[in-house]
């Protein structure tokens, strides 16, 4: 008793891709599985960040705990994060989350010996796997490549210290937003703006002016050669509503009719550096449909029902 | 101090079954999903593609409690199907349509790679 499929088939079109940064528009499905996958993205794509550490000499200006908490936002590069385990559910060392297959181990010795401050930063974690170390900013954000730059964890003046060992471990942005790979994941829908040509041309090219000006992106212009109303930009348009309340000041109601197309999104995608943007969102596409496959009716719960079927139909002297 | 475990959000209990599955008492071919450790994420891609389905007359999800980490998704088919065909046909479906859509991205990014 097989139904039939409502399967959708959506369409994809990059438009701009870089390491952490990714623009693209997605067509012919539902808002419910655009914001599935922008949920996903936010708190279901593993990362690997630092969970535990262990201080052994701090005589700096902040306490363990405010140190601790700063290590643990330090994005680190995680593309091994999908294939490694949880600790909670690694066999190799009963869960208590120190051995290769589930975490990583980071340390960090730093002393300020002059008179300058020191500035510790993520650069001054050594870590014991060259896969899983501080994302390194300076290349890709277009700063100065012979500085390199590091997050900033404490600045140590003279005779102050640092020492410590950091267990790095795989976890989800549900636990803590820590683990979330995303900076930000957004969707919009794509707007289609109708001009009523008719109407237009009725309107001087002050009021044409004035209509283009209320709006407070810049979504029309007038063209400088037919001097007419043209869409410049719809995506420009953020739902304000602005320019039709002015074509209704104008008492012209239905100058421009605008619509959201249900069907087509625009995601714009930011990663932390933790993993590529497009790995991102391949991995979000991954992990919802692990979802889902949990999520299938065990055996023993069908072939009770069965029984069930069985039993009322029995009942209902069938 | 007595605050709970955070992962108990999205872990499974052991002992509890990730999905179970009650009739309705009253109305037949109707029935109630009670999936565990999930929340929007997938309660609202399953009831929209089960709004697809035109054997199903109804299907809704609703989250009891924000700090009940379970969702109910209710379903309400005519005789020509029922829920739990229902229900295995929208996971399959949004399955192949994922299937689809990792595909399409891939192939994507395989083409921005080569024209950048």
């Amino acid at each position: 008793m097989e139904g039939a499929s409502y399967q959708r088939f959506p369409k994809i079109k990059i438009r701009e891709l870089k390491d952490d940064y990714a623009k693209f528009e997605l067509r012919d499905t539902d808002a419910s599985v655009a914001n599935a996958l922008r949920r996903v993205m936010i708190a279901e794509v593993p990362t690997i960040a630092i969970d535990l550490v262990e201080i052994e000499v701090n005589s700096s200006v902040l306490n363990d705990e405010f140190i601790a908490h700063r290590l643990g936002l330090i994005p680190l590069t995680s593309e091994r994060a999908m294939s490694m385990r949880f600790s909670r559910d690694c066999d190799a060392c009963d869960g208590d989350g120190q051995c290769e297959f589930c975490s990583v181990e980071f340390h960090l010795r730093a002393k300020c010996m002059s008179d300058q401050t020191l500035d510790v930063t993520s650069n001054d974690l050594y870590s014991s796997d060259h896969t899983v170390v501080p994302v390194n900013f300076t290349d890709s954000a277009g700063y100065d490549s012979s500085e390199q730059r590091g997050v900033i964890i404490v600045k140590l003046r003279r005779g102050q210290e640092l020492r410590l060992r950091a267990i790095a471990r795989k976890g989800i942005g549900k636990d803590h937003a820590k683990w979330s790979p995303a900076a930000t994941v957004t969707f919009m829908y794509e707007p289609e703006i109708h001009i009523n040509e008719d109407m237009m041309d009725t309107l001087s090219l002050e009021d044409k002016q004035s209509f283009v000006e209320s709006s407070p992106t810049r979504v029309f212009d007038i063209d400088p050669n037919t001097q007419q109303v043209v869409v410049v930009d719809p995506e420009a348009y953020t739902y304000d509503d602005e320019v039709l309340k002015k074509a209704e000041a104008m008492g012209k109601p239905g100058l421009v009719e605008i619509y959201a197309k249900e069907d087509s999104f625009i995601f714009t995608v930011e990663s932390t550096g933790a993993i590529k943007a497009s790995q991102m969102v391949l991995n979000a596409i991954e992990i919802l449909k692990q979802k889902l496959d949990a999520v299938r009716l065990s055996e023993d719960t069908v072939e009770a029902d069965d029984q069930f079927g069985e039993l009322g139909a029995h009942m209902r002297g069938g | 101090m007595n605050a709970p475990d955070r992962y108990e959000r999205f872990v499974v209990p052991e002992g509890t079954k990730k999905v179970s599955y009650e009739r309705d008492t009253k109305i037949i071919n109707a029935a109630t999903f009670t999936i565990e450790r999930e929340d929007h994420t997938i309660g609202n891609i399953l009831r929209m593609q089960l709004h697809s389905d035109e054997n199903v007359l109804f299907a809704g999800y609703k989250l009891p409690h924000p700090l009940q980490y379970k969702i109910l998704v209710r379903i309400h088919t005519t005789s020509q199907s029922s829920p739990m065909q229902a229900y295995n046909q929208a996971i399959n479906d949004l399955d192949k349509e994922l299937d689809h859509l990792k595909n399409a991205f891939e192939n994507e990014v395989a083409k921005h790679a080569r024209d950048f």
